[in-house]
């Protein structure tokens, strides 16, 4: 899936970039979350009491 | 630390203008968010015109914030220096490399999104103007509006990340002292390197 959004041009030609490719934005909010899953679980288990 | 603080046991970590720059960014930012991408989930309603309003307001509170992080704070105490990077899991000093990797990237992406949203801006009647949907070719146009999309979405995920480590217990007094400003004694010293930060109050 790609991060941009094109379309095609109806004089032929090469397709043109016209943004951002929307349908990714649960992928982003999903990343953020994992990465907090990741970074709980890594602090839980590998660096029990740690500070920061 | 200075006696003052030793003696109030309180290290003053935040100003008053400095936690309501950052809370005022936290509702544009939400503002923003919540009116861009609302929409595309099919939830409709008229959100160009609060779009816009906030993206200004957003823009009037970061220059605000260049301006002061400039002249008036300690603008070295946010950006990686040797010793983050010799020693990035010995004590920090006002900042850990951690946060200021984060700020660096946040900054970049409203940046960003600023910048690409005052040119979109143009293709919006206002009260200064009407719209014209050519002031840039549709190539540039497309430019600026992925740019745009895809820094709103990285925001989304920043966004996450910024808010699960204000929650994180043992962070709790970073989150308390961008609500009322300070820090416990104890915590600078289990914290912070003196020699790195030096609180002024």
């Amino acid at each position: 899936m790609s991060l941009f959004r094109y379309a095609s041009s109806i004089y032929g030609g090469n397709d043109t970039l016209i943004g951002a490719n929307y349908g990714l934005l649960p992928w982003f909010a999903l990343a953020g979350i994992a990465f907090a899953i990741a970074h709980a679980i890594f602090k839980a288990v590998a660096a029990p009491g740690r500070p920061g | 630390m200075t006696p003052a603080s030793t003696v109030s046991g309180r290290v003053q970590r935040h100003k008053l203008v400095d936690r309501a720059y950052h809370w005022l960014m936290a509702a544009a930012m939400l503002i923003l968010l919540v009116t861009a991408f609302l929409p595309i989930l099919n939830i409709k309603f008229e959100w160009v015109g609060i779009h816009w309003v906030t993206g200004l307001v957003l823009t009037a509170i970061v220059l605000f914030h260049i301006i002061r992080a400039c002249f008036f704070q300690n603008f070295w105490a946010m950006m990686i220096d040797s010793t983050d990077l010799k020693a990035p899991l010995a004590k920090p000093g006002k900042y850990d490399l951690a946060q200021k990797l984060y700020h660096l990237a946040i900054s970049v992406l409203v940046l960003a999104a600023i910048a690409t949203g005052l040119l979109m801006w143009r293709k919006v009647d206002t009260p200064f103007w009407q719209r014209d949907p050519y002031w840039l070719s549709t190539e540039s146009w497309g430019l600026v509006y992925a740019i745009h999309g895809v820094a709103g979405m990285a925001l989304v995920t920043m966004i996450i990340i910024h808010v699960y480590f204000a929650l994180r217990p043992d962070e709790w007094h970073l989150t308390r002292s961008m609500l009322k400003g300070w820090i416990t004694a104890k915590e600078y010293q289990d914290h912070h390197d003196p020699k790195r930060w030096q609180p002024k109050d």
